[in-house]
C-alpha cells in the first residue's frame, strides 16, 4: 500500500530573487517503509518535508497522503488531517515548556478527542514508557535534557497512532548514544507497528541503516537506493 | 472536548504568567469598579435631586395661561382691506380660574396614568404675629389630597395634617416661618392678602423640608380661606396638580392633557429645566470617565496578550503543526482574555461595591442631604461586568487573530 505519493512538486521562492527550490519532485513511499532524505545543505530537503507534512501549501503539483489527495485542502482541514494521520519530530524538539512531559504528549490526543481523558493519559504513559521516559512523565518539559526532550517529542508524534511519522533532522541535536536510541525506536515503530517513516538527515550512518535513501541536489532527486 | 483542551492551554499560560495576568486583571477591575461607583453616584444624585424636586413640584400642573391680545376684534372692525397689527400688544387681563373644576377633576380621574389630583389656589400674603411680619405664600388645598401627592406628613415636626382637615381656620406653616414669627402649635397668626383682607388663623402644624425658601414662606390652609381672602366664590380654583404613575412620562401626558382640556400643562421637567440639564452633564461626565478607563483596561489586555503571543510564537507554531486549526488558536487566546476579564470583573464588582459603600458614608450635611447620595442597583453591577467582559473579548480578539495567522513553516524553519 502506498502511504505517500508526490507528483511533480515544484516550489519557488520569490524573495530576495525568484528561485526554484524544488524541481519536479516525484516519488512514492510505501506503508511501513523507512526513508531517509539526504543532500547538501540548502538543496531543499526541509522545504520538501514541509510540503509533505501539509504545513506548506504554496507549491505546484499534487500530494497524496494515505491515499487521499491533500493538495488544495483548506488550512483547517489540513490541521485536522495532521492531527489524525501525521506525527512530526523537529530538530529542536519544541515542547511546550509550561506543561509536564505527560501533558505535552497528551495535547494532540486531547485535540483529536477520540477517546476519554483517562484513556489518553494511559496511552501517553505507554508511549513515554516505549521511549524510556515514563519516570520523567510529571516533570516540566523545560526541566529535562535535550535527548530526553527529543524522546518526549517522539512520544507526542506517536500519541494519535499516525500512519506516517516525519522528522526534520530528529537526531541533529543529539549525541551518538541518543541518536542510536532514537534510531532504534523509529526502526522498531517501522518494523513492528508498520509505521511509515520519512526523515531528513545529515547523518550518513543513520541514513545508511534506513530502508531507502533519497538523495537530493539543487532541488532535484538525483539518486534513490534501497538498502 | 475541544473546549477543554483550548481552555486548559489558556489557563496554563495564564498561570505561567501570574504577574502579567494580575496586572491586566487589575486594569479591568479598576475600570469596572469606577464604572459601578460612577453610575451609583450619578444615579443616587439624580434620584436625590428628583426626590427634592418632586417633593414640591407636581408631575403636571394644569392652569390657565394668560393670553396676548390678538387682532381678532380689529379684523372684525376694520375688515380684510387693511393689514391689522397691534403694536406693543399686552397681556389680556382675564380671569385665571379653571372653569368647572369638578368636571375637570372627574375627567382626570378617568385617566389610568393619573394617581393623585389636588386642586388649589395660591396667593402671596403677609403673615404676622403681633408686630412681626413675614411675606409668605399660602396654598389653599385639600390637605389630604396634597399629602397624598407630596407626603407632607413625613416632614411634619409638630401637629398632624388631619388637624387642618378638621379645623376650617387652621394653617400649617414651615419651621422657618415658625421661628421668625416665634409661633408654636396652637398659636394664632394673621394672614393678610394683597388686597388688604386679613384672616386670623390657628397654627395646627409645622413642617420642615430643609429647603430654606420653602420652610420660610410656604403655608397650607383650606381652600375656602384663600377664596375668602381673594374675595372669590366657592368654585374658584386656579391650579390642578396631577401626579402620574410614571413621572418620566410627564411630558407626553402633559401634552395630551393640554390637547384634551385646553389648559396649559407645566411638567416637572419644564419647571426644572436647569436640573435636567445638570443631570445630562453629570451623565456625560460619568460616561466619558468610564469609557476612558475601559479603553485603558482594554489596551492593557491587548498589550499583555500581544507580548504573550510574541513569546509563545514557537509554541503556537508547534500547536498548529500538531493539528490545531486557526480557530483553536483563536479560542485559546480569547479564552485567556475572557479569563482576565472575568477575574477583573469579579474583583471590580467587589471593589466597586466597597468604594460605593465607603463613599455613601461620606458626610455632606448640607440642606437635607446628610450623606453622599449613592444608589445600589444590581443592574449597575451586571452592566459593569458585562462591559468588562465585552472589552476583554475585543481586546483579546485582535491579538488572537494575529496568533491564528502565524505560519508554522516560517517559525519552525527559524
Ligand atoms: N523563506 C525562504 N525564502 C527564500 N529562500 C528560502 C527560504 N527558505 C529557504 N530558502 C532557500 O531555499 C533553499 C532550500 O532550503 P532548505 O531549508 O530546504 O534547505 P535544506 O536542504 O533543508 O538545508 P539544511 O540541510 O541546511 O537544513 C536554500 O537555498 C534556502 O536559502
Ligand atoms: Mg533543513
Amino acid at each position: 500500500m502506498i502511504a505517500l505519493q508526490a507528483n511533480n512538486i515544484n516550489k519557488y521562492f520569490y524573495t530576495p530573487d525568484q528561485f526554484q527550490v524544488l524541481k519536479n519532485i516525484s516519488f512514492e513511499v510505501n506503508q511501513g517503509e523507512f526513508v531517509s532524505i539526504i543532500g547538501k545543505s540548502g538543496c531543499g530537503k526541509s522545504t520538501l518535508l514541509y510540503i509533505l507534512s501539509t504545513m506548506d501549501t504554496d507549491y505546484e503539483g499534487q500530494l497524496q497522503l494515505t491515499q487521499q489527495i491533500v493538495t488544495g485542502n483548506k488550512q483547517d482541514q489540513l490541521a485536522a488531517f495532521r492531527n489524525a494521520h501525521l506525527g512530526f519530530v523537529f530538530q529542536f524538539h519544541y515542547l511546550l515548556p509550561d506543561f509536564t512531559c505527560l501533558r505535552n504528549v497528551m495535547i494532540p490526543a486531547l485535540r483529536l478527542g477520540k477517546v476519554s481523558r483517562q484513556q489518553i493519559e494511559h496511552d501517553a504513559y505507554e508511549k513515554l514508557k516505549l521511549l524510556g521516559m515514563a519516570d520523567q512523565a510529571l516533570k516540566p518539559a523545560s526541566k529535562i535534557s535535550g535527548g530526553q526532550q527529543q524522546r518526549v517529542a517522539i512520544a507526542r508524534a506517536l500519541i494519535n497512532n499516525p500512519d506516517i511519522i516525519m522528522g526534520d533532522e530528529p537526531t541533529g541535536n543529539l549525541d551518538t548514544r541518543n541518536t542510536a536510541v532514537v534510531f532504534d525506536i523509529l526502526q522498531r515503530l517501522c518494523h513492528e507497528e508498520h509505521k511509515t517513516i520519512i526523515t531528513v538527515t545529515h547523518d550518513n550512518d543513520f541514513a545508511a541503516k534506513s530502508d531507502r535513501i533519497i538523495e537530493m541536489s539543487d532541488g532535484l532527486i538525483v539518486d534513490q537506493r534501497m538498502r | 472536548m475541544t473546549f477543554s483542551i483550548n481552555s486548559e492551554i489558556a489557563f496554563t499560560y495564564l498561570l505561567a504568567k501570574k504577574k502579567q495576568t494580575l496586572v491586566a486583571s487589575l486594569g479591568v477591575m479598576f475600570g469596572i469598579s469606577i464604572y459601578i461607583f460612577m453610575n451609583s453616584l450619578i444615579t443616587g444624585t439624580n434620584e436625590y435631586f428628583e426626590k427634592i424636586t418632586l417633593s414640591s413640584t407636581p408631575h403636571i400642573r394644569l392652569y390657565r395661561d394668560q393670553e396676548m391680545s390678538k387682532p381678532t376684534m380689529l379684523d372684525g372692525f376694520a375688515g380684510d382691506s387693511t393689514v391689522n397689527l397691534i403694536s406693543n400688544p399686552k397681556m389680556v387681563n382675564q380671569d385665571d380660574r379653571i372653569d368647572n373644576p369638578n368636571a375637570l377633576i372627574q375627567f382626570l380621574k378617568t385617566n389610568s396614568q393619573v394617581i393623585a389630583i389636588s386642586p388649589q389656589i395660591t396667593a402671596n400674603v403677609f403673615c404676622s404675629n403681633g408686630n412681626v411680619q413675614e411675606s409668605g405664600n399660602v396654598s389653599g388645598v385639600n390637605i389630604m389630597e396634597q399629602d397624598r401627592m407630596f407626603d407632607i406628613t413625613s416632614t411634619m415636626i409638630a401637629g398632624n395634617i388631619k388637624d387642618l382637615h378638621s379645623n376650617p381656620n387652621g394653617i400649617i406653616i414651615g419651621s422657618g416661618m415658625a421661628k421668625n414669627l416665634s409661633l408654636q402649635l396652637g398659636d394664632n397668626i394673621t394672614v393678610t392678602a394683597s388686597n388688604g383682607l386679613a384672616q386670623r388663623l390657628r397654627v395646627t402644624g409645622i413642617f420642615r423640608t430643609t429647603i430654606k425658601n420653602v420652610d420660610q414662606t410656604k403655608c397650607y390652609v383650606n381652600i375656602t380661606i384663600v377664596q375668602q381672602l381673594l374675595q372669590k366664590d366657592r368654585s374658584y380654583i386656579t391650579d390642578v396638580y396631577v401626579n402620574l404613575k410614571d413621572y418620566t412620562q410627564a411630558n407626553r401626558i402633559g401634552e395630551q392633557l393640554t390637547a384634551l382640556t385646553g389648559y396649559t400643562a407645566e411638567t416637572w421637567q419644564s419647571a426644572n429645566e436647569q436640573s435636567i440639564a445638570a443631570r445630562m452633564i453629570r451623565d456625560m461626565i460619568a460616561n466619558s470617565v468610564v469609557i476612558t478607563i475601559l479603553i485603558v483596561a482594554g489596551f492593557g489586555i491587548y498589550n499583555i496578550l500581544n507580548m504573550m503571543i510574541y513569546e509563545k510564537i514557537k509554541e503556537i507554531a508547534i500547536l498548529k503543526a500538531t493539528g490545531f486549526a486557526g480557530k483553536h488558536v483563536i479560542s485559546i487566546f480569547i479564552f485567556q482574555a475572557l479569563l482576565i476579564g472575568i477575574l477583573g470583573s469579579v474583583a471590580g464588582i467587589i471593589f466597586g461595591w466597597g468604594l460605593s459603600k465607603g463613599s455613601s458614608m461620606i458626610y455632606i450635611g448640607k440642606g437635607n442631604l446628610e450623606y453622599l447620595p449613592i444608589s445600589f442597583y444590581v443592574q449597575h453591577y451586571a452592566k459593569g461586568s458585562l462591559f468588562g467582559i465585552v472589552t476583554s473579548f475585543f481586546a483579546g480578539y485582535i491579538p488572537a487573530l494575529r496568533a491564528s495567522d502565524i505560519d508554522p513553516v516560517e517559525i519552525i524553519r527559524g
